[in-house]
């Protein structure tokens, strides 16, 4: 019989171990994967105040291009690794444009969409929100396919050039989860329903919602505004 | 000498396997309430398994009722090696219920993967098999109680 309970013994003290071990490693939390309630966001003033685009290029450049977009939409994952680059080269680099993208997950459609905006935000805690973005993107379809992506998202991020603690620390909770939350009841109080929605407005003038998200339309829209900015007035 | 029994072999093992059982249970369960951030997962997708409507009876995490059954049964067991429940039909007839109890649970939910959710969870498979091992085990009580009932 004492054999047996040394037995007993052994198989108490390994699981007690490795559970402890588990829950010790991994107490991080559960990682926030679902768009949640926020209070005040019937009021546009508190809807614009909690929504948060991240914002490249000069911020008080002429023109404000804004992107709704969704991380496991492979039209976005094309508009974020071929057209956003056009754009950047062509205006915000040189000062005429500043780039905004706001989170819009479509949770019904895609499972992993709001943990991977998340993601892009705890990416901008450690300011490499564009770096992640491009290894998030060029990795679509890996990870989309996948049930459980948090490990994925942890390499990205060190990819990308974050601390792989601090990132895994945010992914793993309920942060940014208002903001993404936030952003995704302003897309729809615009009427977006769709992903990559492309906006462009000029100054603090009315937003211009694109129908197509190639490079040629935003590019025409841009050229018009600029060329409406350096008409004089009365011409 | 008082002809005191051997502690029965198949109870030792019921308790063994109950006790990995438990630490499966409690593992699922943690994930359940959020104190692990995800599970170790290298076969199945638990995820999509733990994240199902069928993973919770209501309020209740279908860990909680394996961490129950599973406690019962390492009692059971437990209280069966015992010299004054060696002999015990309760016992005997507890072991055998729960242990069919048990199989007969963890078919339906190996059902509900297979069929329903369409998803397997390493875990959930590894309980399985631990369960159909206790009811094995708990067998040879059937033919205690029996040879009990004739004398």
């Amino acid at each position: 019989m004492a054999k047996f309970y040394w037995v007993l013994g052994g198989i108490a003290v390994i699981g007690l171990g490795a559970l402890g071990y588990q829950v010790g490693s991994q107490s991080l939390g559960k990682a926030a994967t679902e768009p949640i309630e926020v209070a005040g966001l019937d009021d546009m003033e508190t809807l614009v105040a909690k929504a948060q685009g991240v914002s490249k290029g000069d911020p008080d450049a002429p023109i404000t291009i804004a992107e709704f977009a969704d991380y496991q939409c492979p039209s976005c994952g094309a508009f974020g690794l071929s057209v956003k680059p056009q754009i950047e080269r062509l205006y915000v680099e040189t000062g005429k444009a500043r780039f905004v993208y706001y989170d819009f997950p479509l949770p019904s459609l895609h499972p992993h969409a709001f943990l991977a905006s998340r993601a892009g935000r705890c990416a901008n805690d450690q300011g490499r929100f564009w770096e992640f973005q491009n290894v998030i993107f060029r990795n679509q379809s890996t990870w989309a396919s996948r049930s459980n992506v948090e490990d994925d998202f942890v390499d990205y991020a060190v990819q990308a050039g974050a601390d792989e603690d601090t990132f895994e620390k945010c992914l793993k909770s309920d942060m940014h989860a208002d903001v993404v939350s936030a952003n995704m009841r302003l897309g729809y109080e615009l009427g977006i329903d769709g992903t990559p929605t492309v906006l462009v407005s000029m100054g603090r003038g009315m937003a211009r919602r694109l129908m197509s998200f190639d490079f040629e339309s935003i590019q025409e829209v841009v050229e018009d505004l600029l060329a409406e900015s350096a008409t004089p007035p009365g011409n | 000498m008082s002809g005191l029994q051997a502690p029965p072999r198949n109870r030792m093992v019921i308790a063994v396997l109950s006790l990995m059982g438990l630490f499966v249970a409690l593992y699922l369960l943690a994930d359940s309430v959020g104190l692990i951030g995800s599970l170790v997962c290298g076969i199945g997708e638990c995820d999509t398994v733990q994240s199902s409507k069928w993973a919770r009876m209501g309020p209740v995490p279908v860990s909680a009722v394996g961490v129950v059954g599973y406690l019962a049964l390492l009692g059971a067991s437990l209280a069966g090696l015992q010299p004054a429940g060696r002999s015990s039909r309760a016992v005997g007839a507890a072991l055998l219920a729960l242990g069919a109890i048990a199989l007969a649970y963890s078919a339906w939910l190996a059902y509900l993967e297979a069929f329903v959710i369409r998803a397997w969870c390493q875990w959930c498979v590894v309980s399985a098999v631990l369960v159909t091992c206790i009811f094995l085990a708990a067998l040879p009580e059937l033919k205690r109680l029996r040879e009990r009932s004739d004398t």
